[in-house]
């Protein structure tokens, strides 16, 4: 191969990663009104609803909602992780909670509305009860909120690579605020 | 006289001589501790003020009022519901030892459980005595049970069955008050100690009710503050302060089918945000190794260091442990949080208090320098505001 191809085959490998690089990095822009949700019941809900709050973001807040609650909705924030405490004051089962997830987010799909999948329980919201819920939130995700501390062994790194799917990874709950108000203006 | 009649009285002898050694061990337990009330305390009552149904029965627990001169809302604080858990007890101790109240009221019961303070679980291996070092000397204090003591309450039944609701649970769990809310005033023993305290916080209108607890390090609900759905926002408000002292907490929702637990049925039947929190104590785990006061203090167990290696471990452990002193700064620290929390909802009736160690301080100090010698003068004692 002569001198002149290496350099048209260099300059295209390097658009393509560049490209790539360039939409790993964008994160998405996500629309009003939000409904917001949770995956596996844990009380996380409430302490994103908080950080919604401290960003000036409204939101409607529903830990059960159905794919009727979708009607009007733009983007759906879903925030994973499993409680048996939380499905008891739920008065539901886990499968209940499983299904009812998956014909959410099927219905997002389906009516085109974006999925901002976030984590903030850190390691206490992993482990065999929880991954099951994080693992279906975060690949129906279009963008994923991740704190450290859930995020140790790149349970969540490994799904946004495979899917990519742009992340954050935040070293605190509290530090989640900046990337939401940067999502949802 | 012949020999085995001599045998016989020597043996009676020693059985009387062991039986008098053993019964005034028992009898030990039914000591009070000795609670020293700082400056703070307004006001000392009894549980009995609130249902006369107590009156002369051994729930006639102490309970501290710290007024503020300005009014405001009201806080209860409540220990010593599962009596094995010593960082709830030591907490309310703190605070009626050192802290004082600027705005509101608190409501401080030390030991809820009082009859559970007269004896430990059997089986447990647990020390009857612990002492918490001071600047100088000491003070001691009983380990109890978990339950009330059955000579307060006998026999289990096989079966205990939740009034009002009821739900079923395993006999044992007649005795725990924490499965007894909102009791009744001519139930059983455990069930006149809930409604008692039932009673206080509708007749005192109390605005925030906190359940201080420890649990096993294995137990999933652990560094935990469990909230009635009332209260969630105050608790998730919380969460995020605590956190910014990195301080992790979970938080959980009061499961609304499980009945007779403090955090449900103070929420359902009063006006309080009801809330219980929970630490780890090693003492309570089944993984643990000798149990010793030592263990209590420290929270250093070589069993539990293997079974965090393995995961087994619902809370951060390695070689300095979960110390008393860690674990009473948690319960204060997040007192701290719920009441900034509450403050910010209702700030037409907030609650101040002033000389409530901190997490930090008492990791640093250690809790004993927020107890009072008994010869101390308390109100010489200072601390950081809230």
């Amino acid at each position: 191969m002569t001198t002149y191809p290496k350099i048209v085959a260099l300059v295209i490998v390097l658009a393509v990663l560049s490209r790539a690089c360039l939409l790993a990095q964008v994160k998405p822009r996500f629309e009003k009104p939000i409904l917001l949700t949770s995956a596996g019941q844990s009380a996380d809900v409430t302490i994103a609803s908080t950080l919604l709050k401290k960003a000036q973001i409204e939101s409607t807040v529903k830990s059960l909602a159905q794919p009727a609650d979708l009607a009007g909705i733009r983007t759906l924030v879903i925030v994973a992780g499993y409680s048996s405490k939380g499905l008891g004051a739920a008065g539901i089962s886990r499968d209940e909670e499983m299904a009812r997830v998956k014909a959410l987010l099927a219905a997002a799909a389906k009516a085109g509305v974006r999925v901002l999948t976030m984590h903030l329980g850190g390691a206490a919201r992993r482990g065999n009860q929880s991954d099951d819920f994080n693992r279906v939130a975060a690949e129906a995700a279009t963008y994923l909120l991740v704190v450290k501390g859930g995020n140790e062994d790149q349970f969540f790194g490994d799904i946004a690579r495979s899917k990519k799917i742009p992340i954050d990874v935040v070293d605190k709950i509290s530090s989640a605020v900046v990337p939401l108000q940067a999502v949802i203006p | 006289m012949q020999a085995h009649h001599a045998r016989a009285l020597l043996l009676l002898a020693l059985t009387a001589g062991f039986g008098y050694l053993a019964g005034r061990d028992f009898g030990s337990m039914h000591r009070p501790d000795r609670i020293i009330p700082g400056s703070g305390v307004t006001q000392q009552t009894t549980l009995s003020r609130y249902s006369p149904h107590l009156l002369g029965a051994s729930g006639e627990t102490p309970v501290y009022i710290l007024e503020g001169k300005k009014p405001g809302g009201t806080l209860a604080i409540l220990g010593g519901v599962h009596p094995n858990e010593a960082a709830g007890f030591l907490s309310c101790a703190v605070i009626v030892e050192h802290a004082a109240v600027l705005q509101g009221r608190l409501i401080v019961i030390p030991q809820a459980s009082w009859g559970g303070y007269t004896c430990t679980d059997p089986m447990e291996a647990y020390p009857q005595q612990y002492a918490i070092p001071l600047g100088e000397g000491e003070r001691t204090f009983r380990y109890g049970s978990r339950g009330m003591n059955p000579v307060d309450q006998w026999p289990d039944p096989l079966v205990y069955l939740h009034y009002p609701s009821g739900q079923q649970l395993s006999g044992i769990e007649t005795r725990n008050l924490n499965r007894c809310f909102p009791g009744r005033p001519d139930g059983t023993y455990t069930e006149r100690v809930a409604h008692a305290i039932q009673q206080m916080l509708q007749s005192e209108d109390v605005d925030i009710a906190v359940d201080l607890h420890e649990a096993a390090p294995e137990y999933p609900v652990i560094n935990t503050i469990v909230a009635h759905e009332r209260g969630m926002e105050i608790a998730a408000s919380a969460v995020l302060s605590l956190e910014l002292e990195d301080l992790q907490y979970t938080l959980e929702r009061s499961p609304v089918r499980f009945r007779g637990l403090s955090h449900r049925e103070w929420g359902d039947a009063t006006d309080a945000y009801a809330f219980l929190m929970e630490t780890g104590n090693i003492m309570q785990g089944r993984l643990r190794g000798a149990t010793s006061p030592e263990l209590l203090l420290t929270g250093v167990d070589p069993m539990y260091l293997k079974a965090a290696r393995i995961g087994m471990v619902k809370i951060p452990y390695d070689s300095t442990g979960v110390p008393l002193n860690v674990r009473v700064g948690r319960h204060l620290q997040g007192l701290r949080a719920l009441v900034e929390g509450y403050n910010a909802l209702h700030p037409e009736r907030p609650i101040g208090i002033t000389q409530l160690p901190s997490y930090a301080e008492c990791v640093t100090s250690g809790i004993g320098a927020f107890l009072n010698a008994p010869e101390a003068d308390p109100s010489s004692t200072s601390g950081e505001d809230q």
